[in-house]
């Protein structure tokens, strides 16, 4: 039986939820244990304390109390509702949507529990339940307009668009008063509505839609591309190509503008002459637009790509733009045009010999512009010759000898020569030459780990990090989520033979893709309040498929070849403590092994220095914070455990799955889940892999390797297999 | 080069390219809470020349403009305001920080009725404050001291966006005219 | 006071202004409060003209697929699917265990 409190008891529980609300905790904690002095029996304050001590990061503790004041209020919904929420601030989605459901079941009425449990439904996808609760949400407060929103978009995830749409509709009909012009909210869910009758393929139905109902939305730049769009689906080409007319004069450096209205006009590739014309007509009309100019160089052909690329080129070197090859190389596809660029710069630079003219007094431009442009011609791939992309940078720095975009074109060169040491040191001289650049400063950075210089790297990006931040440099950029800082120096450690610090960074970049996907939980019940319901909905598309970033896929391929290799030499893994493997000849174990003493090392020397850093910056900092930061800290900050593992490709399915999943067309991938999946003796799954790898790319080296290995292992084994698989694996690897 | 709205997918590569170019970084969150907030006032200049390595590559961020209405302004008036505004100096002289906020203000003005625009910058950086001032005709309200992290003083900037609202009017009448012309040439 | 514990100070006024933001974010009273933006009793008559749809029946076909235990515990050994998922896959290939792995098998994309 629960037991009740006495009026004083109630107002001070009443405080706890204020105090938990408002992060009060210590107050919060002090006033429960009041509670509990006199009813150690109150299921609610004894949640309502776990709750606090979770917030105070003291999780094993709280969950603990929730349990036995499950116990001792089993018919209580705060205490299933404290419980769930356990669960959520732990990640533990599916047991915290069942002890939410059980809260609701107990009461039906609490709006609190209902939108938890929605929020959690559409975060983890649920969407058949998420239009339950949506529903259920409607019907509680129907004179709400966000409830029926909401209720469209369970609908429009669950992929039932026409029930979204009659839901959206059946709240504009029970509105009496017009909505004011400046009412955003309504603005917004017209064109809401708008992009649901035109992803069910009406465009017809979606024109008309928006040319009465959404005239006057607030988004103009929507109604205008969304209008130019519809015409010209449905094949009205004159109008669409004033509509396209009328958002290049509104953005005229929007190439896709441009080639919308080629289309609506209904030219093809070989109307050169009439595509040119356009072109000419907005390069006039908005001289200072860089589309209007260049896009024609990529399907004009011969003399007429000769002299409009003449004359482009001109004009970017005589302002001094140092993207002009960047925007270029890729017409070096075509071959004409990868010749015709480099000889219109030397063309351009032999004309101001000729002429005489005085050199520019700001050296990036001109002369300067056009070797640079050349310097970089060819130390491109496509087109390399590097002594003589050398030849060329050296006579831009000598006009220019302070131009970091040419001495970093320098070290650009050296590291295609295969010199990374020089390489580095050639950056970190351009680095020196504007000190106040952070952009050099990384770029210098960049190329140390290149150099398996770590500290040194650190270093030098500690000059732009934030120096208050607990950690120092490496503290600041994991806070940042600098994700290219972690992958470089993860595998920078791993060339050195340092496993731990190596899996340590790239734990740590799929921790934060963790913190990514957890990124849109406030957003659920933010943007409907917001009313911003496209750019949500935009949102949500792309959060379903964040692990296809080739950020997550570069760290993660890492850690999988890593943990790979770790599980072919076992003492490779024990790096970090310094053990032997047993499989290793006398010498090789002992080279490992003074490897491994070195690895050590350096691991204990990262974790002092990180700690005197921290110290030295904090010296002030009160007792009371570092109590809070308790719950913070990192236990294994080098990595130690990680390396320490005893199941390597365990370890690595973490990183794999999503690899699998979301980037299946990357050939990589599928490699690297072929060879663990191999030794971890899953051979359909290998076998899936490998048919992947074949379907994208037959000829590819390492899939060959791999079929050998497949039909070599499949042949030792076979007779050991399911009979089932035994039939698959023959059939499908004949 | 390509200057467009933003989308909630290129943020990864937004806060990259601000990590590599600016010392006041944010967490994906924040440009998220913008993104989600304001979906029309922020802008990004993407560089469409790079053939794709995967058909994962995301589109390469060269510069991007961050921006917000004000929340909760303290003069009352609806104005919006620069978070962060950043251009790779690989892609410099093209004039795309000018573009990026030109088609910010346009969009702060027709989508939230904004009157002015504000940001701050740092009191030594001299090519921004050229743009803003010279190019884009900002004015220096006040200085705030210590405003960045390192200590450094800032500059707050303010643009009336009256000359935006005037050329939507005029635009408008325009069409208006062209209506109601359309109109009675029909009724003849 | 000493009740702020968790809240680490923003160091500048930059940082100050990106942590109040997100820190609004799940503010949720805000959204609650009930300005009633339409009549109540309009809505609740427009509520009742939208009926509540049930859970989408599931292909009748599928669902009468008898799946021998035996295969299902293979998928899930082999092709490291979870129960629901392998008893799934196995009901679309009508309770053929060879048939569903090689369809497993195929490249998706």
């Amino acid at each position: 039986m629960p037991q009740i409190l006495s009026t004083k008891e109630a107002n001070l529980f009443r405080q706890v939820i204020r105090d938990y609300e408002e992060k009060r905790y210590r107050a919060g904690l002090k006033a429960a244990e009041q509670i509990l002095k006199r009813n150690p029996k109150h299921g609610d304050t004894m949640s309502m304390k776990a709750l606090i001590m979770n917030a105070q990061g003291k999780t094993e503790e709280a969950f603990n109390l929730a349990k036995e004041a499950l116990k001792v209020d089993f018919k209580s919904h705060i205490c299933w509702h404290v419980y769930g929420i356990l669960y959520r601030t732990n990640k533990n989605f599916e047991e915290a949507i069942k002890a939410y459901k059980f809260a609701l079941k107990l009461e039906p009425e609490s709006q609190q529990i209902q939108r938890d449990l929605a929020i959690l439904q559409v975060q983890t996808r649920d969407y058949e339940g998420y239009v339950q609760s949506r529903f259920a949400m409607l019907k509680a407060r129907p004179q709400l307009r966000q409830n029926w929103t909401a209720l469209a978009i369970a609908y429009h995830l669950e992929g039932n668009l026409q029930e979204a749409e009659r839901i959206l509709t059946t709240y504009e009909k029970s509105v009496s008063a017009a909505p004011a012009r400046t009412d955003f909210e309504n603005s917004e869910a017209l064109l809401y509505k708008n992009s649901i009758i035109a992803e069910q393929g009406e465009t017809e139905r979606a024109l008309e839609h928006l040319e009465q109902e959404c005239k006057k939305c607030l988004d103009r730049l929507a109604v205008m591309e969304l209008r130019a769009r519809y015409l010209a689906e449905l094949g009205r080409k004159e109008e669409a190509a004033t509509a396209y007319r009328a958002l290049i004069d509104r953005n005229p450096d929007h190439p896709d503008y441009y080639k919308r209205l080629v289309e609506v006009l209904g030219l093809t590739a070989e109307d050169e002459a009439a595509q040119k014309a356009i072109f000419d007509e907005y390069s006039t009309k908005y001289p200072r637009s860089d589309a209007a100019r260049r896009l024609p160089l990529d399907f004009l052909t011969g003399n007429e790509f000769r002299s409009a690329a003449k004359a482009y080129l001109a004009l970017m070197f005589n302002k001094g733009v140092p993207s002009t090859f960047a925007n270029l190389k890729h017409l070096y596809f075509d071959s004409y045009k990868k010749d015709t660029l480099p000889s219109l710069a030397e063309e351009y630079l032999q004309e101001l010999k000729d002429s005489n003219t005085q050199a520019s007094s700001d050296s990036s431009k001109g002369e300067g512009a056009a070797l640079f442009f050349l310097a970089q011609h060819y130390n491109y791939y496509m087109s390399r010759d590097l002594s003589k992309a050398l030849e060329y940078v050296e006579k831009a720095i000598e006009l220019d000898p302070k131009s970091v975009d040419f001495q970093m074109t320098k070290a650009r060169i050296f590291k295609h020569q295969g010199d990374i040491a020089k390489a580095a040191k050639a950056m970190d001289q351009a680095r020196l030459l504007d000190t106040k650049d952070r952009y050099i400063n990384t770029k210098a950075a960049k190329y140390q780990l290149r150099n398996n210089e770590n500290e040194k790297a650190l270093n030098t990006l500690g000059l732009f990090t934030r120096a208050e931040t607990v950690g120092g440099p490496l503290g600041d950029l994991i806070d940042m989520q600098a994700m290219w800082f972690l992958t470089e120096d993860g595998e920078a450690w791993q060339r050195r033979g340092n496993v731990a610090l190596a899996l340590k960074r790239y734990h740590t970049v799929f921790n934060i893709f963790d913190i990514w996907q957890e990124d849109q939980f406030d957003f659920h019940s933010f943007s409907l309040r917001k009313g911003q319901i496209r750019a949500y909905m935009d949102m949500i598309r792309w959060e379903d498929k964040l692990r296809e970033h080739p950020f997550y896929f570069r760290a993660a391929l890492d850690a999988v070849n890593l943990y790979l290799s770790m599980y072919d030499k076992p003492e490779g893994a024990n790096r970090a403590n310094g053990t032997k493997g047993d499989n290793a000849n006398g010498e090789d174990a002992a080279e490992k092994k003074k490897a491994a003493k070195k690895a050590k090392k350096e691991a204990q020397k990262a974790e002092r220095e990180a700690a005197e850093r921290a110290a030295k910056q904090n010296p002030n900092k009160a007792q009371k914070d570092k109590e809070e930061d308790v719950k913070k800290k990192d236990d294994d900050p080098n990595g130690v455990k990680l390396a320490e593992t005893k199941d390597p490709l365990g370890d690595a399915m973490k990183f794999l799955e999503p690899l699998l999943q979301f980037s299946p067309k990357n050939i990589e991938g599928q490699i690297a889940g072929f060879e663990v999946y191999i030794r971890r003796k899953k051979y359909v799954l290998a076998a899936k892999c490998l048919k992947a790898a074949q379907a994208l790319d037959q000829d590819y080296p390492k899939v060959q390797e791999q079929s050998a290995t497949m039909r070599k292992m499949i042949g030792d084994v076979i007779e050991s297999l399911p009979p089932k698989v035994q039939e698959v694996l023959k059939a499908e690897l004949a | 080069m390509d200057i467009r709205l933003l989308r909630p997918s290129d943020i990864p590569l937004i806060q990259h390219a601000n990590l590599e170019n600016l010392p006041e970084n944010y967490f994906l969150k924040y440009y998220l809470y913008h993104a989600l907030s304001w979906p029309q006032l922020s802008f990004v200049a993407v560089d469409v020349s790079r053939p794709p390595k995967t058909p994962y590559d995301y589109p390469k961020i060269v510069g991007y403009v961050l921006a917000k209405m004000e929340e909760e302004p303290t003069d009352g008036v609806q104005h919006g305001h620069i978070t962060s505004l950043s251009v790779m100096r690989t892609h410099r002289r093209l004039g795309i920080a000018e573009k990026l906020m030109r088609q910010s203000q346009q969009a702060m003005v027709e989508t939230f009725n904004a009157r002015y625009v504000s940001l701050h910058v740092r009191v030594s950086n001299q090519a921004a404050i050229h743009l803003y001032r010279n190019t884009l005709k900002f004015e220096t309200e006040k200085t705030e001291p210590k405003y960045y992290a390192d200590g450094e003083d800032a500059f707050c900037m303010k643009l009336d966006l009256d000359f935006i609202r005037e050329q939507i009017k005029e635009a408008e009448g325009a069409e208006e005219d062209e209506d109601s012309s359309k109109k009675k040439s029909s009724k003849k | 006071t000493d009740d702020i514990e968790t809240t680490t100070k923003p160091a500048s006024a930059e940082d100050r202004k990106a942590a109040a933001a997100l820190s609004n974010l799940d503010s949720s009273s805000a959204a609650e409060n009930d300005t009633a933006q339409v009549d109540k009793a309009a809505a609740t008559n427009a509520l009742n003209s939208v009926s509540e749809k049930k859970a989408p029946v599931e292909a009748p076909a599928k669902s009468k697929v008898k799946v021998d235990a035996a295969d299902v515990a293979l998928l899930v050994d082999q092709l490291e699917l979870t129960k629901a998922r392998a008893t799934e896959l196995l009901k679309q290939h009508d309770g053929d265990a060879v048939k569903t792995i090689k369809a497993f098998l195929q490249p998706a994309f």
